[in-house]
C-alpha cells in the first residue's frame, strides 16, 4: 500500500458567526486508510466532510483532496470524492438504473463506459438484483446500498459516509462492513462517521475523535487505544456483597488506585490505575493481604467505544460541574 | 369534538406559518382594491342600486377566485407531510378513530379559509351600505356557497394527499380535480341544449358540482350553466351536490385512513422486457412500444441534457406514456369543440370560439405551468437530493437549462394538442389567420414565460407546497392585474390607465388579438410582448442567481 497522502487538512476552521463550528482541524490520510470520524451530534464531523467536499468554505485553515485544495478547485473536487450524506435524496418514479444512469451522466462518463461502471457499482454493493425497482420502493438497507454504488460510478479516489449503518440491521452492517474493506483493499481512501463504534473499530484503521468542534484525539487505533490504556480500570470480585466495603477501602487507600466505585449488587469494586503489570501484582499483593474474599482481579478490556467516553469526558470536565467522583 | 387536539394543533400550526400571514395580508389587500375599484367616483348614489350590485358582483368573484386558488394549498400536503415524517403512523396508533383525525384535520385546516370568509366581511359589509345589496338573497347565499366551496375544496385535498407520493403530486391532483370540478363541468352544459332529451338534465347536474353558476346566481349573473335546473334551485342544487361529492371524498379518505394507507406492497419493479413473449407483445402492441411505462428506458445519450431527462423520468407528466394521456385528453377537448362547431350545436362566431380557446388555454397554462416547474428547485431542497445533485460536477446553467426544458418541452406539447380549435376558427372564418397566428404567440409567451417564473419562484422556497401556492399566486396576478383595471374602466381608471395596465397583461393581450368582445379597441401588441419578455428576462436572472448561489460552497 502506498504512503502517498490523499487527505490532509491544515488549522481547518470554520464559524458561524461567534460560533466555532469547527478549530484549527489537522489531519492527514494516507490512500486505502480507513478513517472513523467520530463525535457526539454537533462535534463538527459534518462541517468537516462539507469542507472536505466542497459544500462549504472555512473560515480559515486549507483542505485538499490528492493535493487539490477543497475550497478553489471544488470542481476537480466533486470528481476526486464520493460523498454518501445521511440523507438518501431521492428521486421519484425513477428506477435504480436509472437513477444510477443519471449521476453517470452527470460525471460525464460515456455511455458505453457508464454501463460497465453501473454494472461493477451494483455488483460490488450487492445492488445488481435491484436495477429494475423504483427507488422510492426500496427499504434503508437497499437504499443504503444504492447510495454506495452511486458514489462508486465515476471511481473516486476518497470516499466519504456519513452514517452508513445507520438503520441498517445486523445482516446489512455486516455486509456493509464488508463492503467498506473491500474498497479499502482495492486502494480507496475511505472516511466514515458512525454512532455504532464497534461496528467503526471493526474496519477502521485510523480513527479520529472531535468534540466541540477541535480534535481530541487522531492516529491509528492501537495508537488511540494505548493513550485510553494509561488509565487501566481494575475490577476486584469479590466472594459476596459482605465484602465489598472492606475491598473498596482498601483499594481506597492503594497508592496508584482512583476513581475506586463499589458495586454491591455485583459484589465488585471498580478503581482506575496508571501502574504498569508489575504495579499490578503489587496492587494485588496487597488487597490479598486485607481482602481474605477476593474471587478475582481482573483488567476490565477496553475498546473504541471506551476510548470515546475517555476522551468526551476528559473534555466536559472543565466546563462541567467538577465532573464524577 | 371541538377538544381534537390535532384541530388545535393543525390550525394554530398554519397560523404561525409566515406564508400564511402574507397570504391574509394578500388577501385583504385585493379585496380592499377590488371593492374600491368599483366603489363610486362621485359621491351621489344611484337609487336603482346598481352601482351597488356591480360592487358587490366585482367583489363576489373575487372571494370564489381567490378562494378556489388559496384554500387547496392547505390540505393539498396535509396528510403526506405526516405520512413521510412518520406521526401518521403515530396518530392511527393513538386511541383517536380515524373518523376523529380525519376530523382534526378537516376543521383545522378549513380553519384557513374560513378565516379569508371572515376577514372579507368589512369589505361585504361596505358593499351592503350602500344600499340596493340584498342580505338574504345576496349576501348570505354567497357566502354559504364559498362556505360549501372551501369545504368541497378540502375534503378533496385531504384525500390526494393521503394518496399522493409527493407534495407536488398532491398539489397539481388537488388543482387539476377543483379545476374539473370549478371550470370543466361546465362544458357539457355549453354544448347541450337544456331541452335535449336525455341530456339535458344530466348535464346540468353535472354543472351543478361546479360553484361558479351558483355563486353567478346569487350574484345576479343568469348566463352560464345550470339552466335546466330552474333558476331558484341552481343554488340549492349545488349545495347538494357540492356537499355530496365532500361527503364521499371524506368517507373515501376515512376509509384510506382506516386501515389500507399502509396495507400496500412496493412496487414490485416489472419490466416488460423480462416478461413472457405473449405479455411482451400484447404491451408493445397496446402501447405502441415507445409508451409502454414498464419499458426498460435507454442509457442517457451524449448530447442530451441529463438533468433534463432525469426530470422527465422523475416527473409523472413526463414519463412519456403520462404525456400522451395529458396531450390526448387536450386533443379530445379540442376536437370536441371543432365537432359542436361543425354541427351547429354552437352558436358561436368565431370570436366568441376565439374567446373561449383563448380563455381555456390560458387557464390550462397558468394551472399547468407552476405544477411542471414550481418543484424544479424547491422540491430538490426539500428532499435533500439538491445536496447530492451540488456533487456532480454540472454547472448552474446545464441545471437551469435542464430544468427548465423539461417543464417548457411538456407544457408546448400539452398546447400543441389543443391547435384544433383553431382550425375551427379558420373553418368560420378563414380571414382570421393573422389574429390566430398573434394569438397564438401570445400563448406561446404566456407558457415560457409562466414557466420561467414558476421556476424563479421555486428557487425561492425550500417547500414545494410554499412554491407550488406562491407561483399561481404569481401567475393569476400577472394574468388579473390588467383585467381588473380594465373591470373598473370608467368609473375608478381613465381609458389610457386601463391601457397601460392592459399592456402588462398577457391574458388581455390574448383576447384583444382575436378581437374577442370588450378587447376591440385595445391594440397591445406588440408591447406586451417586450412586457412579458423583460419579465421573462427579470425570471431567468432570479433563477440563475439562485440556482448559482445554492450550487456553490457557502
Amino acid at each position: 500500500m502506498s504512503q502517498q497522502t490523499v487527505v490532509k487538512t491544515e488549522a481547518l476552521t470554520k464559524k458561524y458567526g461567534d460560533f466555532t463550528a469547527l478549530d484549527n482541524l489537522s489531519i492527514e490520510l494516507q490512500a486505502g486508510q480507513i478513517l472513523g470520524f467520530i463525535g457526539p451530534n454537533g462535534a463538527g464531523k459534518t462541517t468537516t466532510i462539507k469542507i472536505l467536499v466542497g459544500l462549504s468554505k472555512p473560515t480559515s485553515g486549507t483542505a485538499s483532496i490528492c493535493g487539490v485544495n477543497c475550497t478553489v478547485e471544488t470542481r476537480k473536487i466533486k470528481r476526486l470524492v464520493g460523498y454518501m450524506p445521511d440523507t438518501f435524496g431521492l428521486y421519484e418514479n425513477m428506477r435504480v438504473r436509472e437513477y444510477l444512469d443519471f449521476f453517470g451522466a452527470a460525471f460525464g462518463i460515456p455511455r458505453r463506459r457508464r454501463q460497465e461502471r453501473m454494472n461493477a457499482a451494483m455488483d460490488m454493493t450487492g445492488a445488481a438484483g435491484m436495477a429494475d425497482l423504483f427507488v422510492e420502493s426500496l427499504s434503508h438497507g437497499m437504499k443504503q446500498r444504492v447510495a454506495l454504488s452511486r458514489i462508486m460510478l465515476h471511481d473516486p479516489p476518497v470516499l466519504i459516509l456519513d452514517e452508513p449503518a445507520n438503520g441498517l440491521d445486523p445482516t446489512a452492517r455486516v455486509e456493509m462492513r464488508e463492503m467498506l474493506l473491500k474498497l479499502a483493499a482495492a486502494g480507496k481512501t475511505l472516511i466514515v462517521t458512525s454512532h455504532i463504534l464497534p461496528e467503526l473499530s471493526r474496519i477502521c484503521n485510523m480513527v479520529a475523535i472531535m468534540t466541540g468542534g477541535k480534535l481530541r484525539a487522531f492516529g491509528s487505533i492501537d495508537q488511540i487505544m494505548k493513550q485510553v490504556r494509561a488509565k487501566r480500570i481494575i475490577e476486584i470480585q469479590l466472594l459476596g456483597p459482605g465484602d465489598v466495603p472492606t475491598a473498596a477501602a482498601s483499594a481506597a487507600a492503594l497508592e496508584n488506585a482512583s476513581d475506586v466505585r463499589p458495586a454491591e449488587a455485583e459484589s465488585l469494586v471498580r478503581f482506575t490505575t496508571t501502574v504498569d503489570e508489575s504495579g499490578l501484582a503489587e496492587m494485588l499483593r496487597q488487597l490479598m493481604r486485607i481482602n481474605p474474599g477476593i474471587a478475582q482481579f481482573r483488567e476490565v478490556p477496553q475498546d473504541l467505544e471506551d476510548a470515546f467516553l475517555s476522551v468526551t469526558q476528559q473534555t466536559q470536565m472543565p466546563s462541567g460541574t467538577g465532573g464524577e467522583s | 369534538m371541538i377538544n381534537n387536539p390535532i384541530i388545535q394543533r393543525e390550525f394554530i400550526g398554519l397560523l404561525r406559518r409566515w406564508q400564511t400571514i402574507v397570504m391574509e395580508a394578500v388577501w385583504l389587500a385585493a379585496l380592499a382594491t377590488v371593492v374600491l375599484l368599483r366603489w363610486p367616483a362621485t359621491s351621489q348614489v344611484n337609487l336603482s342600486g346598481q352601482q351597488a350590485t356591480d360592487v358587490l358582483r366585482l367583489f363576489g368573484f373575487t372571494l370564489l377566485a381567490g378562494l378556489m386558488i388559496l384554500a387547496p394549498a392547505f390540505p393539498a400536503g396535509t396528510f403526506f407531510t405526516e405520512k413521510r415524517s412518520g406521526t401518521l403512523a403515530l396518530l392511527l396508533n393513538s386511541p383517536l378513530s380515524p373518523a376523529a383525525i380525519y376530523w382534526g384535520k378537516l376543521v383545522g385546516v378549513m380553519g384557513i379559509p374560513l378565516l379569508l370568509l371572515i376577514s372579507s366581511i368589512p369589505a361585504a359589509i361596505a358593499c351592503y351600505t350602500m344600499g340596493g345589496v340584498s342580505l338574504s338573497r345576496e349576501l348570505l347565499p354567497l357566502y354559504g356557497i364559498l362556505a360549501c366551496a372551501a369545504v368541497q375544496s378540502t375534503t378533496v385535498g385531504l384525500y390526494v394527499s393521503l394518496r399522493a407520493t409527493s407534495v407536488e403530486a398532491a398539489m397539481r391532483t388537488t388543482y387539476s380535480i377543483l379545476f374539473a370540478v370549478g371550470v370543466l363541468v361546465l362544458v357539457p352544459s355549453l354544448f347541450i341544449h337544456p331541452d335535449t332529451a336525455g341530456l339535458g338534465t344530466p348535464a346540468a347536474w353535472i354543472a351543478s358540482l361546479s360553484p361558479v353558476p351558483a355563486a353567478m346566481h346569487a350574484l345576479g349573473e343568469r348566463h352560464i350553466g345550470g339552466r335546466q335546473t330552474g333558476e331558484a334551485n341552481i343554488m340549492l342544487h349545488y349545495i347538494m351536490a357540492g356537499l355530496l361529492m365532500s361527503a364521499i371524498f371524506a368517507a373515501a379518505t376515512i376509509r384510506l385512513l382506516a386501515g389500507r394507507i399502509f396495507d400496500r406492497p412496493r412496487a414490485s419493479g416489472k419490466i416488460t422486457d423480462d416478461r413472457s413473449a405473449g405479455v411482451k407483445v400484447w404491451r408493445r402492441i397496446m402501447y405502441l412500444w415507445f409508451f409502454d411505462p414498464q419499458r426498460r428506458t435507454g442509457l442517457i445519450g451524449p448530447l442530451s441534457n441529463p438533468v433534463m431527462v432525469k426530470e422527465f423520468r422523475s416527473s409523472r407528466f413526463g414519463r412519456s406514456h403520462w404525456m400522451m394521456r395529458l396531450i390526448g385528453g387536450c386533443l379530445i377537448v379540442s376536437l370536441g369543440l371543432m365537432l359542436a362547431a361543425s354541427w351547429g350545436a354552437m352558436n358561436f362566431t368565431s370570436r366568441t370560439l376565439g374567446e373561449i380557446i383563448v380563455l381555456l388555454q390560458v387557464s390550462l397554462i397558468v394551472l399547468v405551468a407552476p405544477t411542471l416547474s414550481a418543484g424544479l428547485i424547491s422540491a430538490e431542497l426539500q428532499n435533500g437530493s439538491w445536496q447530492i445533485l451540488q456533487m456532480t460536477p454540472l454547472s448552474s446553467i446545464t441545471i437551469v437549462v435542464g430544468k427548465l426544458l423539461s417543464a417548457a418541452r411538456t407544457l408546448l406539447l400539452i398546447m400543441l394538442a389543443t391547435l384544433p380549435g383553431y382550425a375551427v376558427m379558420l373553418i368560420i372564418n378563414p380571414n382570421q389567420r393573422r389574429r390566430v397566428i398573434l394569438a397564438l404567440v401570445c400563448l406561446v409567451v404566456i407558457a415560457l414565460v409562466s414557466v420561467l417564473v414558476s421556476a424563479a419562484v421555486s428557487s425561492l422556497f425550500r417547500k414545494t407546497a410554499a412554491a407550488t401556492a406562491a407561483a399561481y399566486a404569481v401567475l393569476v396576478s400577472i394574468c388579473g392585474f390588467g383585467l381588473l383595471a380594465w373591470a373598473g374602466r370608467g368609473d375608478i381608471f381613465s381609458a389610457s390607465i386601463v391601457r397601460y395596465c392592459l399592456w402588462t397583461d398577457p391574458l388581455a393581450a390574448a383576447l384583444s388579438a382575436v378581437k374577442a368582445p370588450g378587447f376591440t379597441q385595445y391594440s397591445l401588441l406588440p408591447a406586451n410582448w417586450w412586457f412579458m419578455a423583460g419579465l421573462g428576462v427579470a425570471a431567468l436572472a432570479v433563477l440563475i442567481w439562485r440556482t448559482f448561489a445554492l450550487t456553490r460552497a457557502r
